[in-house]
């Protein structure tokens, strides 16, 4: 089980004292803040991707990690997430293998659509066909980690002719890649056919709603015969603010709260924690309510923390972080570990990718022969073809 | 089983718009049980839900109890909805209401229309605002629309009320039994046609149906001949026959996208 933090880069005025971070500033923090994840101990950093303001998330996360890659040693670096609908999939393909390679293999993406309606237009694409480009977009992205001289035709893209990617991936073997949505059952099934993780932020969306959609991709990697649905890669967000005094941590983070441009004017703070991860209080009612997701993710392998969001000073984000790695991650380490079945896999390593790929083990997109998948794949295509038949 | 819900915005204690829309749901109550359906209601008052829906246009997180209500209209063979008026237009509240409702959730759903005000001056209030937002929701909205003002619940013939109600809810009751003659036969008394369709995605009302071009409905206890021109997209006309648009969309919300079992496969999608 990894914990770490993932950012949205927001530039957000504070609003109990008015000031507001310049970009410069902002960067920087992140930076800052990556390395003191490291050096609480924590597994991952996860940055997003934006293309306007108020946000300083890098329009290409690799250019960011990277830069961090260079001042640590351990952490893994990720994004939360890489948009695989605007931004062209063989521009991912090249960058993250770059990252791959610079990291030592300490990288790995989480995919998403966006959520700003105008990147679409400003990159060419258009938002009604969101689903229809992740699809073919990562499609692509898969074929060109895998395929050397590779050619290929589609719908959102100019055409391919023998091309190779550069660099090929490290060792060999792609970065684990995990796809996240909040509402479109769509991409659980479609990181269930591909045998990828499955990434859900869980934050702004009710608990009830992200159980169904990790149930889905469960269900369905074991349909394609990647494993038992007990096995697949579940990654989950969530948010926390912490005091050791409780009431203290609400009182710090209410203007914060009720001023945010996520959250702002909608339910209250009270409200919004009752039904979303969002637990502000002390750290031991954080364990206890993380320890519970258990109960309807399952033995899942990811669990990233948003704690620099809304404006709060870089001083209080480093505190979220130290506590997370003093008390609250060690404490979850060991109710993750309590019980947890041997044959469930923890989150992948670039050395576990290396040596699954060698043993021969890689999921077959879309269930490999005999599989329950492929044979009803089979069977529908013998019932079209016996229709065209009979029709002619 | 003919499930009709109300949503209403009632928004005092004595309000005249829940009354309005109660006098409507019981009219197309009886109607539809004289004509031999089993008839359930459900009755949304939108004032219930004003906080719920300031928060979910504000956040985009939807709290149970807004999901519930949409979750009734989803579900229903037939809706009324009344609002007050407020300057010229149904109030802002209800609106919101349709405005943040899933965009298939009252596809081929008949919907009643109303709205109580002072005075009859603003009688056309809904044509403007709720008339195109039903439209746009693809919801049949009959072309009786009821309006009452203060003096109409002085009562009498003179006022009208009673007999628009009727008028209205005869129009509901009919077209809704056209759209679901399937609700009359026993089977169909026990759950609603969006229900139904969830276990029988296959099966059809139409399957009990006709023969021909100018085929009666074959629904026992319902003697009204409709013309079936057949297949809407042969035929060229209206998509109000069982086999149109209604009866799709019914067939479709009643699909549970989250259900393994029901996913469409990534093949699909990728256009293998």
């Amino acid at each position: 089980m990894e914990f770490g933090i993932f950012t949205i880069g927001d530039v957000t005025t504070d609003p109990t004292n008015g000031t507001t971070p310049t970009e410069h500033e902002r960067i920087l923090a992140t930076v800052t803040i990556a390395k003191h994840a490291e050096e609480a101990g924590l597994d991952v950093f996860a940055t997003g991707q934006h293309h306007n303001p108020p946000f300083v998330a890098p329009a290409n996360p690799p250019v960011l990690l990277a830069n961090i890659a260079a001042q640590t040693e351990r952490i893994r670096l990720s994004t939360a997430t890489t948009l695989i609908t605007t931004t062209d999939p063989v521009r991912i393909a090249e960058d993250y293998s770059y990252l791959q390679h610079l990291s030592g293999g300490r990288a790995d993406l989480m995919m998403g659509r966006g959520n700003t309606g105008p990147v679409y237009p400003w990159f060419g694409k258009d938002i009604r066909q969101g689903i229809p480009l992740a699809v073919e977009n990562y499609n692509l992205l898969y074929r060109l980690w895998r395929e050397k001289n590779l050619d290929w035709e589609g719908n959102f893209r100019t055409p391919l002719n023998s091309f190779t990617v550069t660099p090929w991936p490290l060792d060999e073997v792609p970065p684990f890649v995990w796809h996240g949505s909040i509402r479109s059952p769509e991409i659980a099934e479609q990181a269930a056919y591909y045998g990828d993780g499955f990434f859900h932020n869980n934050i702004f969306w009710p608990t009830s709603h992200t159980a169904r959609m990790v149930n889905l991709y469960r269900q369905r990697y074991e349909y394609y015969g990647h494993g038992r649905a007990d096995q697949a890669f579940v990654g989950l967000g969530g948010q926390v603010y912490m005091n050791k005094d409780s009431q203290q941590a609400v009182r710090e983070f209410r203007p914060y709260f009720d001023n945010a441009p996520v959250y702002g004017h909608g339910p209250s703070l009270e409200d919004f924690s009752e039904q979303t991860p969002l637990t502000v209080g002390s750290p031991q009612q954080v364990i206890e309510r993380y320890a519970g997701f258990r109960e309807w993710a399952g033995d899942y392998q990811r669990q990233l923390f948003l704690v620099d969001h809304a404006g709060l000073p870089l001083k209080n984000v480093l505190e979220q972080i130290d506590i997370l790695g003093e008390e609250v991650v060690p404490a979850l380490r060991k109710e993750f570990a309590a019980n947890r079945p041997a044959d469930i896999p923890e989150a992948p390593t670039h050395e576990w990718l290396v040596e699954r790929h060698r043993a021969g083990n890689d999921p077959v997109p879309g269930g490999a022969p005999g599989t329950r998948a492929h044979n009803d794949r089979l069977a529908a295509q013998e019932e079209a073809q016996r229709k065209a038949q009979s029709q002619a | 089983m003919i499930e009709i819900v109300a949503v209403s915005t009632g928004l005092s204690e004595d309000s005249t718009t829940t009354r309005l829309s109660e006098r409507m749901l019981t009219s197309a109550q009886t109607a539809l049980e004289a004509a031999g359906a089993t008839v359930r209601t459900t009755h949304v008052n939108v004032r219930h839900l004003a906080k719920a829906l300031t928060e979910l246009t504000v956040s985009g997180f939807p709290a149970p109890q807004l999901e519930e209500a949409f979750a009734a209209v989803s579900r229903a063979s037939a809706v009324i909805t009344v609002a007050p008026v407020y300057k010229g237009a149904p109030a802002g509240i209800h609106t919101l209401f349709w405005q943040l409702i899933d965009d298939a959730a009252l596809a081929g759903t008949p919907v009643l229309l109303g709205a109580t005000g002072g005075t009859p001056r603003h009688s056309l209030a809904v044509e403007s605002t709720l008339r195109p937002m039903i439209s746009y929701l693809k919801g049949y909205a009959l072309p009786t629309a009821v309006f009452a003002a203060t003096d109409d619940w002085a009562g009498g013939a003179q006022s009208g009320l009673e007999g628009r109600i009727a008028t209205a809810t005869a129009e509901l009751a009919e077209l809704t039994l056209a759209l679901n003659p399937g609700a009359l036969t026993s089977a169909g008394a026990e759950a609603t046609p969006a229900e139904a369709a969830v276990g029988s995605a296959e099966e059809s009302p139409r399957a009990t149906r006709t023969r021909g071009p100018e085929g009666a409905s074959a629904s026992e206890g319902y003697d009204r001949t409709i013309p079936y021109a057949g297949p809407a997209e042969e035929s060229g006309k209206s998509a109000i026959t069982p086999s149109g648009l209604g009866e799709r969309a019914r067939a479709l919300r009643g699909r549970d996208e989250f259900d393994p079992e029901q996913v469409t496969p990534f093949a699909d999608l990728l256009g293998l």
